[in-house]
């Protein structure tokens, strides 16, 4: 595992970096209302995408998994083929287990924009099979959330907790 | 292995690796659960099969007195089981038949159809998923009521409902015990 972070400006911590402020007086308590509001804002930049990448990769697993154990519970997502066919059940089943190493690959961190990449993809066809076949719902709109996600992670070039060579 | 988008190191590929064949045991294990029809789904079953499914969220899973009709397709229903609201499903059912139809028994039967007619000797039940063929009705004596079980609407889009592991058919009595 190797750990790297992205490249502020400015590597101090928020405490110091507010400290050296000199732009305007403070109450002491707006001040540390200011530096931990800065606190939680270096937590978001350093962990923000490692949180989403597991966070994703969690939700990829969990229905990777039950797609896996129980396909006949999922062959009414199955697009064009009839729900209780065998063909349907052998694509639910290619379906989870391609969910299930996209989400290892992303809580890993093995490859992970190529995994997001991926799950991005998957995403954005269920995206459109949902809304092609039932408009858009609620349903479709909290996938469309999944898949930004994903898209997120994609754009990072830098990961925390990332199992390189 | 390296590619543009980030390596990828031999404990990665074991990692994928094993994930790989795990998959494909689960997936075995996910294939010998098919028998042809869809366990767990309204089509091409009896008309309570929902109620019996192994996922049904509600616990309608576990239970042994769902609306299932002991003797096929065609069956009718014998002696009454518990009480619906002593079980811990009862919480997620709603109540189609009879009286008016409220909101949350549309949306509960979001992609199903349940049809309940009157006949010599009682009613007749039938269920089914929108879209699929209809099953086999069944027989009940009259006064039952007839209920749907809906754990989560979140699979619900439309007039499509995605998931049916959550969803189940359960028919009382007028005292509110469940037929066998």
């Amino acid at each position: 595992m190797t750990a790297r972070r992205d490249p502020p400006a400015d590597r101090r911590p928020a405490a110091a970096r507010s400290a050296t402020r000199t732009d305007s007086p403070q109450t002491p308590a707006r001040g540390r209302v200011l530096r931990l509001g800065e606190r939680l804002a270096d937590l978001a930049a350093t962990w923000g995408t490692t949180t989403g990448r597991v966070l994703l990769g969690l939700v990829l697993a969990w229905f990777g998994y039950h797609e896996l154990i129980q396909p006949a519970l999922w062959t009414g997502y199955v697009p064009g083929v009839h729900a209780a066919s065998a063909t349907a059940i052998a694509l639910v089943l290619a379906h989870g287990w391609v969910l299930l190493l996209l989400a290892v690959a992303l809580i890993a961190g093995i490859a992970p924009r190529a995994a997001a990449g991926l799950a991005a993809l998957l995403l954005a066809q269920i995206v459109i099979w949902l809304w092609a076949s039932a408009g858009l719902s609620d349903l479709t709109l909290r996938d469309v959330g999944v898949l930004g996600l994903a898209l997120c992670i994609t754009s990072r070039t830098e990961q925390r907790f990332a199992l390189r060579n | 292995m390296n590619v543009r988008i980030g390596p990828v190191g031999p404990r990665g590929l074991a990692l994928l690796g094993v994930t790989a064949v795990v998959g494909v045991v689960l997936a075995n294990h996910g294939w010998s659960t098919y028998h042809g029809t869809t366990p767990g789904s309204l089509a091409g079953g009896p008309t309570a099969q929902v109620a019996s499914t192994p996922a049904a969220r509600p616990a309608a899973a576990d239970h042994s007195h769902s609306a299932q009709p002991s003797s096929g397709p065609s069956g009718s229903a014998s002696s009454p089981g518990p009480l619906l609201s002593s079980e811990p499903y009862a919480q997620y059912a709603v109540q189609v038949w009879p009286g008016p139809q409220t909101t949350a028994a549309q949306a509960a039967l979001t992609g199903l159809t349940v049809k309940v007619r009157s006949v010599a000797g009682g009613l007749s039940v039938t269920a089914g998923v929108n879209g699929q063929p209809a099953a086999a009705p069944h027989l009940y004596p009259g006064g039952v009521r007839v209920y749907v079980v809906e754990a989560t609407m979140g699979d619900d889009s439309g007039a499509s409902d995605y998931n049916l592991g959550d969803d189940g058919l359960v028919v009382t009595d007028a005292r509110g015990r469940i037929l066998q």
